[in-house]
């Protein structure tokens, strides 16, 4: 499974790339996170509760950080293990662009899937897919424009 | 030797005994039968990887869930039940053997790695979520292409390059023939895997009979008998305490004529805890594990004359086995199938194949309807398409010009197989008649280029394997197949009749058309003629019900039956008649005086006698009782044979395709119930229907199933049947007592050459060559894309 999109952020690129290493604010914007741990400076582990089509499981994983180049761009290796519900594996990369105080966030995922998740979900597991990513960036969003938004008032006073 | 006086049940449209039951909903399934109260439950935890190895499995999550009783991995079922180990007598056949569970290592998505043993079905599917497998994923060897390749992962250490099965074959002038001929035609046929999908899923049910310290197994199964064997051999259990029962089968397609691991998990388990286990699987269970079939590829090369004749033909055939030989019929039975039966009804002198299994990691391979005839028909009638299409010749002239000819009966075919009798000709004219075809042909010519739809027509002429006795099962080295089947006729002291077979139905209507059998043979009515079978500790050892053998070879064993009771019978009523025994006839219950049929007893008075229940004694010299159990092995084979013609039309903007027409010419010799035989070809080519046009298991790159449900696998609805126009021709078998043939798989034979054939037509004209299963809008859009730009291209 392909999916590749961006998204706008109306904060300088810095404070998103905080944010999304930020175990307190990935808690918050990932769908369904149920535990999340920084295990090292580049990993964490997770438990994230997924629904696809008529399968609901906890998918514990891990998460890596590769070929960081700080902050612009950085490869996300992640694997999830959901029992008998199945498995996912895949990595993304991102890409951070700023232009106007705004930040382009452009990702580019390739993910495989397997089990009960691939032999009665993967007509529907694209578009679960594609709803929980751009869910992750509105509460992302709603996260860290008002904090920063807040933290620029705060400077400018 | 029926009584002339005798009015016929043969051939009637009798109407089916198992209707009323089966329509009110009364069948009685594995799954309704009451289970004792202390019954387990089993639910399995399956592997989600195609290869992988195994480096822990914690069940104590399971365990500890309320009502789990307890949970078995590979190790702990090692100590109470041997592999599974299927045994070929062929050359060219590697065994393997198959754990119950998997050990150290998974092979296919599905495999079971742990069962559970609960007190409710829920508790037990609850827990096999909770066993925890810890898996190092290895590279998986999934498409047949990739697998069958010298670097490609082994899916057994001891099976190098994964070939689990090779054999060939060239009759002696082969290669002269192929050298010296004018004109080769050459075609590659991939078709697509497909699996039977009962609509009943399966499962099974173990009962301990304490007493008597034996086993009862209700299975959804349709080998009763080579299952209790299996099983005895299996559990190092006694064969006489087994008792395995079928119930009535919601649908086989040969699914349940192969034994599964889960079957000896379960009496295995039984006899362990000393409870009662229940199994039933849900239907992603039942695609992932039951055998799939279908997944070929044929090379083919025909040296022809100008006339279009074939000379000499090369088959190079390689199917993929999946991951483990299934039981009883292994790896090689699709292999030898399509090479051996694909010459068909033609006069093919000159021949030679090389065929393959090759094993990957995917679900085991095996026995569905029609085996590898309907691919191998799909390929040989692909190739006389082609043929025409080279020459310029009419595709059914070349057909014409290649079938044996009446005259040329009884025939010897290049493989030394004898076709005692056939219709080979006379089905292709009115095939042709009745679908008009040539009026068809003169319609598409006068089709315009701007038409929204393409029409096309498609033909196959075929054979069908049948009736197989042990000589045939020993030609193809599955020597753990019988070939025989039995039956046991008792006329009871009131002088009504049972009759128990070695058959086990799945829906074709055995408890009516035996009973037309027996009625016809002993001179019994219908009526009073009660059939049993599915109950090893009842019904004869047989072979069971598989391979379009039901008739044959069960037919056949009721007619010797029936023929050596019938002495006796008549010896007795003579008796009573005071007549010589040469003048008694039995006819509807009744002995009569062929020179004085006033004069007659009936079937109860001549019982009363035989089981001494009268003021007459028992003649002398007689035994007591009126029973009889008689075998039958049929011959190597019989051989029905069809034509089916149809018509299609394809939408040229959505690729969708519909039947505008379907004839089928059948004879598959004696028909016991023309209406039974009508549905078993109806059944069949809907099937064929969703091989052609839809169905198709789909494994990704890394072996993952991605559609095991019936929302993915798409199959054939009432919507996409057509009208089907069935008439028969009846050319009785010499060779076979009886004279018939079998009919159990010739609709899905017929049908995917014919659909796909027809299709192939329509959009010939595009430039389209299709040549893979299954006819997808998606597929024959592409093809007919890549034609239109190729030709665009030409232009510039």
């Amino acid at each position: 499974m392909n999916l590749a999109g961006e998204h706008l952020i109306r904060s300088p690129k810095l404070a998103v790339w905080n944010a999304i290493n930020d175990p307190e604010v990935l808690r918050e914007a990932i769908p369904g996170c149920q535990e999340l741990h920084k295990k090292s400076e580049t990993e964490f582990d997770a438990v994230v509760q997924v629904k696809v089509g008529p399968l609901k499981a906890n998918f514990k994983g891990s998460v890596r950080l590769d070929d960081i180049e700080k902050p612009d761009r950085c490869v996300i290796v992640g694997e999830g293990q959901g029992g008998v519900a199945g498995f996912a594996k895949g990595n993304a990369q991102v890409e951070l662009i700023e232009s106007q105080g705004a930040t382009l966030i452009r990702y580019n995922v390739h993910a495989a899937i397997g089990g009960k998740l691939a032999q009665i979900g993967s007509r529907v597991v694209q578009g679960v897919a594609t709803r929980l990513t751009l869910q992750f960036f509105e509460n992302l969003v709603a996260r860290i424009e008002p904090a920063d938004a807040r933290e620029r008032a705060e400077g400018a006073a | 030797m029926i009584a002339p006086g005798h009015p016929r049940s043969i051939g009637k449209h009798v109407p089916r005994r198992e209707d009323p039951y089966l329509l009110r909903g009364e069948g009685r399934f594995l799954d309704d039968i009451a289970e004792p109260k202390d019954t387990l439950f089993l639910s399995f935890a399956m592997s989600p990887h195609a290869h992988a190895r195994i480096l822990a499995i914690r069940t104590d999550a399971a365990r500890a869930l309320p009502g789990v009783v307890d949970v078995y991995t590979a190790e702990d079922m090692a100590r109470l039940v041997k592999p599974i180990r299927t045994v070929i007598e062929i050359q060219g056949y590697r065994a393997s053997s198959r754990t119950v569970l998997a050990q150290g290592e998974v092979r296919f998505v599905g495999e079971h790695v742990a069962v559970v043993v609960a007190e409710d079905p829920y508790i037990a599917q609850d827990a096999a979520e909770l066993i925890e497998v810890d898996y190092e994923p290895l590279p998986a060897a999934v498409r047949l292409e990739e697998a069958d390749s010298e670097t490609a992962p082994l899916v057994h250490e001891d099976i190098p390059r994964n070939v689990m099965f090779e054999a060939a074959f060239a009759s002696p002038d082969f290669q002269s023939a192929f050298q010296s001929a004018e004109t080769i035609v050459s075609e590659t046929f991939r078709t697509g895997r497909v699996a039977g999908v009962p609509l009943e899923p399966r499962g099974c049910l173990a009962l301990l009979d304490h007493v008597a310290d034996s086993l009862l197994f209700y299975t959804s199964t349709q080998i009763p008998h080579l299952a209790r064997t299996a099983l005895s051999e299996i559990l190092d259990f006694p064969e006489p305490r087994i008792r395995v029962v079928t119930p009535e089968v919601g649908g086989g397609f040969g699914t349940k004529a192969q034994f599964y691991t889960e079957e000896v998990v379960t009496a295995a388990l039984a006899l362990n805890l000393r409870r009662p286990i229940k199994w039933v699987q849900d239907r992603r269970e039942e695609l992932l594990t039951s055998i799939h079939a279908r997944d070929h590829i044929y090379r083919l090369e025909a040296a022809i004359d100008a006339q279009g004749r074939i000379k000499a033909l090369r088959t190079d055939l390689t199917t993929n086995a999946g991951a483990y030989s299934s039981y009883p019929f292994g790896c090689t039975l699709e292999a030898t199938g399509g090479a051996r039966m694909i010459v068909g009804p033609y006069d093919i002198r000159n021949y030679a194949f090389r065929t393959r299994a090759i094993a990957t990691h995917t679900c085991p391979s095996g026995a569905y309807r029609g085996v590898a005839q309907p691919s191998c028909f799909m390929a040989i009638e692909g190739l006389m398409d082609r043929i025409g299409r080279k020459l310029g010749i009419d595709p059914a002239t070349v057909r014409q010009r290649n079938l044996i000819r009446n005259e040329q009966l009884p025939y010897t075919n290049v493989l030394g197989v004898r076709y005692d009798t056939g219709s080979y000709e006379e089905c292709l004219r009115r095939a042709l008649e009745r679908i008009d075809y040539w009026n068809f042909r003169k319609q598409q010519a006068e089709a315009r280029d701007d038409d929204e739809v393409l029409r096309g027509i498609g033909i196959c002429c075929f054979t069908e394997v049948a009736g197989a006795g042990s000589g045939g099962w020993r030609v193809r080295g599955l020597t753990k197949v019988p070939g025989f089947d039995s039956a046991s006729i008792k006329v009871e002291p009131t002088g009504k009749v049972t009759l128990l077979v070695s058959q086990a139905a799945a829906g074709q209507g055995h408890l009516t058309t035996f009973a037309q059998v027996l009625a016809d043979y002993l001179g019994v009515k219908v009526e009073d003629v009660f059939v049993s079978e599915g109950d090893t500790g009842t019904a004869p050892y047989g072979t069971n019900t598989f391979a379009s053998r039901g008739a044959v070879a069960a037919g056949g064993a009721v007619i010797k039956a029936a023929q050596s009771l019938r002495q006796k019978i008549a010896r007795i009523a003579a008796f009573l008649l005071d007549v010589d025994v040469e003048r008694v006839e039995l006819t509807e219950s009744k002995a009569i005086d062929k020179e004085n049929p006033e004069k007659s007893v009936d079937f109860r008075q001549v019982a009363q006698i035989a089981y001494s229940m009268t003021s007459v004694a028992l003649p002398q010299g007689e035994s007591f009782g009126l029973e009889v159990v008689e075998m039958y092995d049929p011959p190597l084979a019989t051989w029905p044979n069809a034509v089916h013609a149809v018509v299609v039309a394809v939408d040229r903007r959505t690729a969708k395709v519909s039947i505008e027409k379907y004839v089928v010419v059948h004879d598959s010799g004696r028909l016991i119930n023309p209406m039974i035989v009508d549905g078993q070809i109806h059944g069949g080519i809907v099937q064929g229907i969703g091989e052609a046009l839809m169905e198709q298991i789909v494994y990704d790159e890394d072996g993952q199933m991605l559609n095991a449900n019936l929302l993915d696998y798409l199959m054939p609805m009432a919507l996409d049947v057509p009208r089907i126009d069935i008439s028969h021709i009846e050319t009785p078998s010499i060779d076979a007592l009886g004279g018939f043939k079998g009919v159990g798989e010739g609709g899905v034979i017929g049908a995917v050459p014919a659909v796909t054939n027809a299709v192939a037509d329509a959009l010939a004209k595009t430039g389209a060559n299709i040549n893979r299963l299954p006819l997808r809008p998606s597929y024959l859009l592409r093809e007919m894309r890549r034609q239109q730009a190729g030709m665009d291209g030409d232009r510039q």
